[in-house]
């Protein structure tokens, strides 16, 4: 993650009003704060995050205003005073001048021991608008003005309301409060993380296209899921087909070099697939180069002997091989808007020096990988060109997501001789009859090649198994998920569902219920007799048991709710209202790996009931 | 910073296809019953066992041979132990526990067992025999895992709680975590998977944790544990208390991005935490250079853990003298919830966990209709004087019986009712909360220290 803000990042802008504002910051333009005003980019490129900026008045022969970053104790201010204030014995006193305070606890007693009025309850409502003698149009004329970044205003239209005396210490300090955030000219820069998105996804944007996921959320899916860096990054050496050589050319899936991975399916438009990668470090384009560089010392020089006898002049996906990452060339208009396909210049700088590897050799990452099966026939990962990634370029430049993002359709896993891109073999072709094709067939025929390499592998490794973990958003029914998942995760992996709403969830956990455990253990399922313990794992599920219930342990459902309170000096208390809607529930169980043959749990004997002995002592 | 090279990974990182011997592994006996184990190789009789090391639980006898070099998750059956001549011989030996050697315990013994013993370390260690019943799983150790299972020192932070955190603060892979307090080393474990990038060589920079713990028992027994735990290499503990040494070590900064403060006055080491020397130092250490623990080029992210709200307050002021900005308190209410099968029914078996009333108007309808037919066809028959209290009852009773195929001994077999449901899928699928939860763990206070952009 930067700590400055670069050129074309995208940042959220946090306005006094506590909306906030998410755009790529393109240098030298001029960005809209709405009635706070104008800002100009170029004064926020370079500046670290989370500064608070004050727009100033302008200079009378400039034409922007300039920017001064108010310091925390500013920021502060009031609350810090309020705690003098109350620090002080003495209620009303030389602070209180300064500052609103609601910490007397004047609201308790209306009269002083002489009778007179020193605070008043909130009997008497007070109108506003009949007692603000400033009208609307003086207020535009002070705002026009702008002095002293609205604190002008908001000190006139104190001075101006009629009933000032009349409010309790406790409306004063919201009336302030309020007159604040409207009028004063202030923002906060912060870096677009996959916490501050989610929350700004979830609070201002559409809470349904990433499933209604909060913080707490993300948080348990991620840590129940054991999501995290998965090791160097492990490629294969390229095999250096050369064109005429087929689909025997094609490097074959080695197991052992597989491991941490996770799969995921992603109904999020990719928020859950951004919080996985930044646990696994691959988000970020600063932190992938540093793995990239790793990755270059260990397979440098097999990518770099890739020659083959000719050479694709066309478009090309280098995602293995680390090049400088110019900031300028992420050129997205609207990050997630899928339908507009995102346009990306390359860089104007000379092609690689490098060797091109063959069309064979994979670019993916053995290790610390993501793997995303989905429904249509393109992922929906639309959020993650926050990041700098779009799935659906391609002519990539270089993202640390290019080589540790895998993409397969279910089609591809369950039934590849069906998918036509899976089981066409690739075109082959001497490098005579190559060298005779115009350019953009020589290309389309590389295209071709890479692509079959490409879909080959995934679809072989990814059912080779041996997942570390399963992560799951969806809005698939998740048994059905479970099915076809279970039997590709290693023994001890953890799976970690998400829901928005719990009954789907119970659905599942009631597949791994003790009593149907316990009748499947039993021996006396006549759907299951004879079957061998491979095809058990793969058990593909009938009406009576969904999925094999002996497959998952510790199968539990929780859910997580965080309460945010307000602290104040003398007003602490938690917020009187917060985002309703789904709750979210999180799936987590471990897989593993049940014993051949019987096994009886051991517990009490009792004789009268043989049947339910068992369930009442079956451990877990 | 002494060990820098480790060519074993730590089981909580990558625990590898299968179990291994030395290494931590997390036996599940029942849901919510975890117990975690070193398995060792068996070399000999250990502990009277003939077997080797020994795992006895309630579901039976697991000698480490039977869970060494089996893939993660597997289940494992209980063996047949012999556990019995072992508590004999203890009793009549010397009564020493520390006296656990095998050989120990097999010279002083001449009994026929002991003899069998001797004859098994020379010919290596007896096989485990299957017992008939009884099995666990073995899992990978995780942080969460380890948090429901560790040895309690203090009090833990639990999974809700420090996933949150850890996501709130941003460690991620790469960053540099301090953490205050480290107690039970649940947050430990956690954290140091999340910073958690590679174990660094020489002079790299990598991932890491910097503990701190002040109670001079509990930092000998993470120490320990963190060894023992492969995370050595990646978690740098120091014991040391806070408030007044700092967070620097070696007098070096560990330039962390991220902070976690589980102390009871976090206020007192926060002045700490601050980019340029905090105003409220002595005059005697003005004269050495001050260095400030925090990444110089970066926000730094804190949280503080505290059970009340006085301590958040007095947190709270300190942060916001201090600099700190978006200050957010949060407290985290967590629910497990459970899912069984609400069975209510007037014809449903009288199993555990049955609920025998009327599953709805209907049901209850055509008992009392039945009843009171049955009633009105009794009061037709000619009286028999006294008798008529007990023959009512006992009508009543067979008239609601009847509405029961299933009751008695007319009823179905074990697996199926009579309308072919299988008892697991009686009833309504219903979801309800743990009979216990946890209502306040503590309050989490956010604040983030933004750095000027010219470094310092």
């Amino acid at each position: 993650m930067h700590s400055v803000v670069r050129p074309n990042a995208w940042v959220a802008l946090k306005l006094p009003s506590g909306s906030t504002k998410v755009l790529q910051i393109a240098p030298n333009t001029t960005i809209s704060l709405g009635k706070y005003g104008n800002v100009s980019s170029n004064l926020i490129i370079g500046r670290p995050y989370h500064l608070t900026f004050e727009l100033q008045d302008k200079l009378p022969d400039e034409n922007f205003s300039r920017l001064r970053v108010v310091p925390a104790s500013e920021l502060h201010a009031e609350a810090i005073a309020e705690e003098e204030a109350a620090g002080c014995s003495t209620p009303a006193a030389g602070a209180a001048d300064a500052v609103i305070s609601a910490t007397d606890g004047e609201e308790f007693s209306l009269f002083d021991d002489k009778g007179n009025v020193v605070a008043r309850s909130n009997h008497e409502v007070i109108d506003e608008n009949a007692r603000q003698t400033l009208t609307q149009d003086e207020i535009e004329e002070l705002k026009r003005e702008g002095n002293n970044a609205g604190k002008d205003v908001i000190a006139k239209l104190l001075l101006s309301h009629t009933a000032l005396d009349q409010k309790t210490s406790f409306s004063l300090a919201k009336y302030k409060l309020l007159k604040t955030k409207k009028y004063i000219r202030r923002f906060q820069v912060l870096p677009i993380d996959v916490a501050n998105f989610a929350h700004w996804q979830l609070e201002e944007r559409d809470a349904n296209k990433i499933m209604d996921m909060r913080a707490e959320m993300i948080g348990l899916v991620g840590c129940w899921g054991n999501v995290h860096f998965g090791g160097d990054d492990v490629l294969l050496e390229d095999p250096k087909a050369s064109t005429a050589q087929g689909e025997e050319a094609c490097l074959p899936v080695n197991q052992d070099l597989l491991q941490g991975r996770w799969l995921v399916v992603d109904d999020t438009c990719g928020l859950l697939v951004a919080a996985m990668a930044e646990r696994m470090g691959v988000l970020y384009e600063d932190e992938g180069k540093e793995a990239e560089g790793q990755t270059e010392e260990q397979n440098g020089a097999a990518v770099e002997q890739a020659a083959t006898a000719t050479e694709p002049q066309e478009l090309q996906v280098r995602p293995a091989v680390p090049e400088p990452v110019g900031q300028d060339n992420a050129d997205t208009e609207m990050a997630d808007a899928s339908t507009t396909p995102v346009k990306r210049q390359s860089d104007g700088k000379p092609k690689q020096q490098k060797p091109r590897p063959s069309d064979f050799a994979i670019p993916y990452s053995q290790t610390n990988s993501i793997t995303v099966i989905h429904g249509a026939s393109q992922p929906n990962l639309s959020l993650l060109n926050y990041w700098g990634f779009d799935i659906t370029s391609p002519n990539h430049p270089p993202h640390p997501l290019l080589n540790h993002l895998l993409n397969l359709t279910w089609l591809q896993l369950l039934k590849p001789e069906l998918d036509t891109s899976y089981s066409t073999p690739p075109l082959t072709a001497t490098p005579e009859t190559l060298a005779s094709w115009k350019p953009s067939r020589r290309g389309n025929f590389h295209r071709k090649r890479r692509r079959y390499a490409r879909i080959r592998h995934i679809v072989d490794s990814t059912r080779a198994g041996n997942f570390s973990g399963l992560v799951c958003a969806s809005t698939m029914d998740p048994i059905s998920i479970l099915r076809h998942t279970l039997p590709l995760l290693a023994g001890g992996a953890p799976v970690a569902i998400y829901a928005p709403t719990v009954e789907a969830l119970a659905a599942v956990s009631d597949c791994f219920s003790v009593p149907r455990r316990t009748a499947w253990v039993s021996g006396n399922v006549p759907e299951i007799e004879g079957l061998s313990h491979e095809e058990l794992e793969r058990w593909e599920g009938n009406e009576r048991f969904p999925l094999n219930p002996t497959l998952l342990q510790g199968v539990s459902i929780q859910t997580s709710r965080a309460r945010r309170w307000q602290v104040l000096p003398g007003r602490t208390h938690p917020l009187m209202t917060e985002r309703g809607g789904a709750d979210g529930y999180v799936f987590t169980a471990w897989r593993c790996k049940p014993a051949e043959g019987k096994v009886a749990a051991k517990g009490k004997f009792k004789r009268r009931k043989v049947e339910t002995e068992s369930e009442a002592a079956t451990p877990a | 910073m002494a060990s820098t090279t480790r060519t074993a990974v730590s089981p909580f990182l990558d625990p590898g296809p299968r179990t291994k011997a030395n290494s931590l592994a997390i036996l599940q006996l029942s849901r919510d019953n975890l117990q975690p184990v070193y398995l060792q190789s068996p070399t000999g009789v250990h502990d009277g066992y003939a077997e080797g090391a020994v795992v006895n639980t309630r579901y039976g006898s697991f000698p480490h041979s039977t869970m060494l070099n089996v893939p993660w998750g597997s289940q494992i059956r209980a063996s047949k132990v012999d556990t019995g001549s072992r508590g004999r011989k203890r009793k009549r030996g010397s009564g020493d526990d520390a006296c656990r050697e095998a050989t120990g315990a097999s010279e002083k013994d001449n009994e026929d067992s002991a003899a069998a013993a001797n004859e098994d370390s020379a010919a290596g260690v007896k096989q485990a025999v299957a017992d008939s019943s009884g099995f666990i799983h073995i899992l990978p150790p995780t942080p969460e895992l380890w948090t429901t299972s560790l040895p309690h020192r203090t009090q833990v932070v639990y999974t809700p709680d420090y996933s949150y955190i850890l996501h709130r603060i941003r460690a991620r892979p790469g960053s540099v975590l301090i953490e205050a307090g480290a107690g039970s080393g649940s947050f430990t474990h956690a954290s140091v998977r999340a910073v958690y990038n590679g174990y660094p060589s020489e002079g790299q920079r990598k991932g890491k944790v910097f503990s701190f713990e002040f109670h001079e028992q509990r930092y000998h027994k993470m120490k320990k544990e963190l060894s023992d735990h492969g995370l050595g290499g990646l978690v740098h503990l120091t014991h040391r208390d806070v408030y007044n040494g700092g967070f620097l070590v070696d007098g070096k900064s560990p330039e962390a991005e991220a902070i976690f403060l589980d102390l009871p006055a976090p206020w007192e080491a926060l002045p700490h935490l601050s980019r340029r020397r905090p105003q409220s130092s002595t005059s005697a250490d003005e004269q050495t250079e001050w260095v400030s623990p925090l990444n110089p080029k970066k926000s730094a992210y804190i949280c503080t853990f505290s059970p009340c709200i006085e301590q958040v307050t007095r947190t709270v002021s300190a942060m916001r003298r201090l600099g700190w900005v978006d200050i957010d308190m949060i407290e985290i209410a967590n629910r497990k919830l459970h899912t069984s099968r609400e069975r209510v029914g007037l014809n449903l078996n009288f199993d555990r966990g049955v609920n025998n009333s009327a599953r709805d108007v209907e049901e209850a309808l055509t008992r009392l209709a039945d009843i009171e037919a049955r009633f009105r066809e009794h009061a037709a028959k000619p009286r028999d004087g006294d008798e008529d209290m007990d023959s009512g009852d006992e009508d009543a009773v067979p008239a609601g019986k009847s509405s029961g195929p299933t009751n008695g001994s007319d009823g179905p077999s074990a697996e199926e009712t009579s309308s072919g449901v299988p008892p697991w899928m009686e009833g309504r699928l219903i979801t309800r909360g743990e009979p216990e939860i946890k209502t306040h763990t503590s309050y989490l206070v956010f604040a983030i220290l933004p750095w000027s952009g010219r470094g310092g």
